[in-house]
């Protein structure tokens, strides 16, 4: 067992740590009555919590945690704890060291990655498949099949996260009278806090909220979204088509320069996050919605499937493929490559917009 | 003509990083988060301009420099507005503000509180 | 002496500069004891990070090291917005549940002499404990 110093507190190492966690200092011992008062204050609040049905929001989510971390026997297992977890740390950044020096020199010839198949593809990539950035001709051309699997994991992951947001929980069925009254008078409570709002958005100054009627049944917008800020509107006005346009460039050069599918469907999939931070889910619903989502995400993934079969086809058979492959270095050249980099542009920036919006408001 | 065009562009450049040096200091030197605010914005904005102003010297007038100019722009649009709204956000949900500055009471409209 | 030479040594001592301020602004994000300290070290990282990118562009001679740097920027301000926004909205949610909960327990009829009760017994029940509790760092003083 380590021993203590007896002003350990005053001494640089403690006050280092405290620096490094930026949080007070530890409380004194002798705080007894504090504790009682506390012990008091939770269970209070405990009951609280099973008297209303809202157990999602806490009070404090670090309670236990907390009184876990003022309980004095575990001061000394913590220290003992913080130091394995450094050496063990340690040991592993060491061994990883070790093994880097054993690691052939960068670009040195006689590496394992230097065989004949990155000779191939460096020799013959771009008058194969007329791309210049031959990163491109390999994932899209040699193993467009590959792939094909990543942009269906994104398509599942979308999918699966749709399934688990949008599983409602059936009313309980031995819900008691008690609750029942309970559930009716939060919902006159939030009522008059939603008239509240209202009434205080409805002031001839400022940004007015439109009313909620105006929405489908059941897909208000939640009135704790926070309003809409003028002087963003502005600027996103401005900055989102630049970065539509920015994407589009990374999309159409995805031949021609590093970039290509994933990277431009994220910087689309950003501008549209940025649309929707700045004018509200009410805007983008204008042009994106769940019928648009559908369309284009099982749309992209036909045609991109499509394409793959075609490839398969004419690569067994030994056929040669009847798109040209134009010029080098020109935007429209190499074949079918730019068809597939903007389906799975597109394909990307749904999955990202979906994302967001389900997380934020679990429907478009 | 290159040594002075190079010697500009790094005196630019030696600029652009006191001026991020300067900021990094006052992220320690001021005790709250508006303050600070105000000592990181700098970096966003003259510090990006004059290290990247310091690499469109050195370069010359050619593609390049003309999308780190594209860069600088778009740093002078967004950096302000995201000033802003963690102005706004740490106006609302803080509660040292009063310790900190003298607050005007006003009506705060919208949203609950 | 030559330009690339001469430029070679000064852009690797700006990068080290710049990765030693970084390395101030990331103490910021842990430390910073507010959620918005955090945001403005990170998103002072972003600015630097920005720097190191062109510079390294520059140095190499490598062009399209700028489209990742236009790209890490466009980011590093949607990560801005999008978290005060969505922090904002939690936060007020989070406050709308809280007052509806007072609601509730003003609301809770009947059983409030069980819970005085109910704190009186904990109280005492944690007496003990706490004494306990409370000897054992005297005891841990007598040992050092």
């Amino acid at each position: 067992m380590s021993r203590i110093r007896k002003n350990y507190e005053n001494s640089f190492a403690h006050r280092f740590l405290v620096f490094v966690k930026g949080d007070k200092p530890l409380p004194e011992e002798d705080h007894v009555e504090e504790w009682k008062h506390r012990v008091a204050e939770v269970k209070e609040t405990e009951r609280a919590e099973n008297a209303s049905y809202l157990e999602l929001a806490e009070t404090d989510p670090y309670e236990d945690a907390k009184r876990f971390a003022k309980m004095s026997d575990m001061r000394v297992f913590r220290r003992i704890y913080y130091v394995l977890a450094m050496l063990m740390c340690l040991m592993i950044i060491g061994m990883l060291i070790m093994n880097v020096a054993y690691m052939p020199a960068f670009g040195s010839e006689d590496t394992p990655t230097n065989n004949e198949v990155a000779e191939r593809y460096l020799e013959k990539g771009s008058e194969e498949t007329g791309v210049v950035n031959t990163v491109t001709g390999m994932i899209l051309q040699y193993r467009a099949f590959d792939t094909f699997g990543e942009t269906n994991v994104l398509f599942v992951a979308a999918c699966s996260v749709m399934i688990l947001l949008f599983y409602k929980t059936e009313p309980e069925a031995d819900g008691t009278e008690k609750r029942k009254r309970k559930k009716k008078a939060a919902a006159r409570h939030n009522d008059e806090a939603v008239a509240q709002a209202e009434a205080a958005a409805e002031t001839p100054d400022g940004s007015v909220t439109a009313p909620s009627c105006a929405w489908p049944q059941g897909m208000q917008e939640k009135e704790t979204e926070p309003e809409r800020d003028i002087i963003l509107q502005n600027v996103a006005r401005v900055v989102v088509p630049m970065i539509f346009l920015f994407g589009l460039y990374i999309l159409l050069n995805g031949h021609l320069s590093p970039g290509g599918g994933f990277s431009g469907g994220a910087v689309i999939g950003a501008g549209l996050i940025l649309y929707n931070a700045a004018f509200g889910f009410r805007a983008t619903r204008r042009f994106f919605d769940e019928k648009v989502y559908d369309i284009i995400k099982v749309g992209s993934l036909c045609l991109y499937a499509l394409i793959i079969a075609y490839y398969l086809f004419t690569g067994a058979n030994g056929i040669a493929s009847i798109v040209p492959l134009g010029k080098l270095g020109a935007i429209i050249s190499s074949g079918l490559i730019l068809p597939i980099n903007l389906l799975v542009g597109l394909e990307v920036a749904c999955t990202m917009y979906a994302f967001y919006a389900l997380f934020r408001r679990g429907t478009f | 003509m290159e040594w002075v065009r190079f010697i500009i562009g790094s005196l630019c450049i030696v600029c652009g990083l006191l001026i991020a040096l300067i900021a990094a200091f006052g992220l320690f030197k001021f005790r709250f988060a508006l303050n600070r605010m105000h000592a990181a914005a700098m970096t966003d904005t003259l510090g990006i301009l004059m290290v990247l102003l310091g690499l469109i010297i050195m370069r010359g007038f050619c593609f390049d420099s003309l999308k780190l100019a594209l860069i600088i722009l778009f740093f002078w649009f967004a950096s302000p507005v995201s000033s802003h709204l963690l102005a706004g956000m740490e106006v609302e949900i803080s509660d040292r503000l009063k310790d900190n500055c003298d607050v005007e009471e006003t009506e705060r409209k919208g949203g609950v509180q | 002496m030559t330009i690339p030479a001469v430029s070679g040594y000064f852009f690797g001592s700006a990068i080290i500069v710049i990765i030693l301020i970084m390395f101030a602004c990331l103490l910021r994000a842990i430390r910073g004891p507010e959620i918005a300290d955090r945001i403005v070290a990170v998103n002072m990282l972003g600015t630097l990070t920005i720097m190191v990118i062109c510079i390294l562009s520059l140095w190499q001679n490598e062009s399209y090291l700028l489209d990742v740097a236009l790209i890490y920027a466009m980011i590093s301000f949607l990560a801005v917005v999008v978290l005060t926004r969505v922090y904002l909205g939690v936060h007020r949610e989070h406050l709308m549940n809280r007052k509806n909960r007072e609601y509730f327990a003003e609301y809770a009829d009947g059983d409030a002499a069980s819970v005085a009760a109910d704190a009186a017994a904990a109280v005492s029940g944690t007496d003990n404990a706490e004494n306990a509790s409370a000897a054992a760092p005297a005891g841990k003083g007598g040992d050092v």
